[in-house]
């Protein structure tokens, strides 16, 4: 959840200052944000996972130089920077095939990312499995094979509405059963 | 932006796709970098996305009604192969006294003594028939773009695959294993060459790892073919307990784990 204006405000300008605290809060705040962002643009997951650390430490070597003129707009600074990062990426894959070789020692860290990713990846499976077959097929048609709603629901015989309710139904239903999930993981992990 | 807007014109859905302009793009991450509630559905979106994706480019390992139509007879197989067994030992030498070929080769005390009774052998013949197995079925996926050094050793390893050279594609799936020892699906390739070419002791390590991993698109058929290689060991028990796993997962070969538990139970 975004937090409040005025905390983002207080977060830059506590940034600037030098409190860690405060840059902690700040990555946990946009981290998932970015994250979704790069995987959309760059179709990359392992490219997205680089760019949100470069976003982030542009963001905050910005705030702690007091490079943010209006601290209304923490989450449009935040938005931007990553944009052109992400272009600039673009831009250089563009010009080079990608060959890059795969590390076998891959840091603790990533591992950890790695393992939670799993761990979503899992209770997605299960969330999907739990949905009916027709809300299964809306959601196939619409996030896979991009038919928009009129097409679904005359392909099932529904309506427009009903297709775009129970597609949006749907997705909660997911959100909510992952969200349960990985709270009740994150009790019995806390540590990983 | 905001959300009335973004929900009348299907703007997270579109913005997965890759289906807004340029502009829209921008103005619509602007809005969920603000809008928990926008955030969640493309959040959302995406992880469904890739899953269902996922479970199309996959043919084999769970979930496709290929895999159903690929696996659906092989309750019904077991049960043939184990009629037929019962069947051939009902009429075989052995398992007449009045044979007149057994009284001639052998003493006929001999012959009661030693056979066992149908309902002591037919365990021990289906142990042997519920290990088989059939290669996991694989279809090539067409990447886009330059392949890596994993990819290029995945694909080259499973033409031998498809031509059932299980022997010549190890080699080539434990190149690819190395260079990205997270990869669930070469993993589970690797495992179940080593089961196909009887190494049972690496499929076993190679298809646990596949499972430790926790891509679910490939743990319910690792755990069902560590099933297989736990029978092969005549280790029962833990098949016993890889099957309920298969089971509980609910994926394509479920309703086989199944079958094979209510043989093992009897």
């Amino acid at each position: 959840m975004t937090a409040p204006a005025e905390e983002l405000r207080n977060l830059a300008e506590r940034i600037r200052r030098g409190d860690a605290s405060a840059e902690a809060e700040l990555v946990r705040e946009f981290t998932q944000r970015i994250f979704v962002m790069c995987v959309v643009r760059t179709h990359d997951r392992e490219a997205a996972r680089d760019l949100v650390q470069d976003v982030l430490m542009a963001v905050i070597t910005a705030f702690r130089k007091g490079q943010l003129h209006d601290t209304d707009k923490v989450a449009g600074f935040v938005h931007g920077t990553a944009r052109n990062l992400i272009n600039n990426h673009l831009r250089g894959e563009s010009q080079r095939p990608r060959l890059e070789p795969i590390s076998e020692n891959l840091s603790q860290a990533s591992m950890v990312k790695e393992l939670e990713d799993a761990e979503q990846v899992r209770q997605v499976y299960q969330a999907l499995e739990h949905l009916g077959q027709e809300d299964r097929k809306i959601l196939l048609m619409t996030l896979v094979e991009g038919r928009k709603p009129g097409e679904i629901a005359a392909g099932l015989g529904l309506t427009s509405e009903v297709v775009r309710t129970r597609k949006l139904r749907a997705l909660k239903k997911v959100a909510d059963f992952v969200k349960t999930k990985m709270s009740r993981t994150q009790a019995n992990f806390p540590h990983s | 932006m905001d959300c009335r807007e973004a929900n009348e014109k299907d703007i997270p859905e579109r913005y997965l796709l890759n289906q807004l302009t340029d502009l829209e793009r921008d103005e619509f991450e602007k809005h969920y970098f603000e809008c928990a509630s926008c955030f969640s559905r493309v959040q959302t979106g995406l992880s469904v996305q890739e899953e269902l994706r996922r479970r199309q480019s996959v043919p084999g390992p769970v979930g496709s009604r290929h895999s159903w139509r690929a696996w659906g007879w092989a309750p019904a197989f077991a049960a043939l192969v184990l009629l037929v067994a019962v069947g051939i030992w009902w009429y075989s030498p052995r398992g007449r006294d009045s044979s007149p070929q057994v009284s001639s080769s052998a003493p006929a005390t001999h012959v009661t003594g030693s056979a066992p009774s149908p309902s002591s052998r037919t365990p021990a013949a289906s142990l042997k028939e519920l290990a088989r197995i059939q290669p996991p079925p694989y279809s090539p996926v067409v990447l886009r773009g330059a392949e890596d050094n994993a990819q290029e050793s995945f694909r080259k390893a499973m033409q031998y695959y498809l031509k059932g050279d299980y022997a010549k594609a190890i080699p080539g799936l434990r190149a690819a294993v190395k260079a990205r020892p997270q990869s669930a699906r070469y993993r589970f390739y690797m495992g179940a060459c080593y089961l196909l070419t009887e190494q049972v002791d690496s499929a076993i390590e190679a298809l646990s790892k596949t499972v430790s991993l926790g891509d679910p698109a490939y743990s319910e058929p690792a755990h069902f073919y560590l099933a297989k290689a736990y029978l092969r060991e005549n280790d029962v028990p833990t098949a016993k307990q890889e099957l309920q796993t298969t089971v509980r997962l609910g994926g394509s070969r479920a309703e086989e784990a199944q079958e094979i538990l209510r043989q093992l139970g009897k």
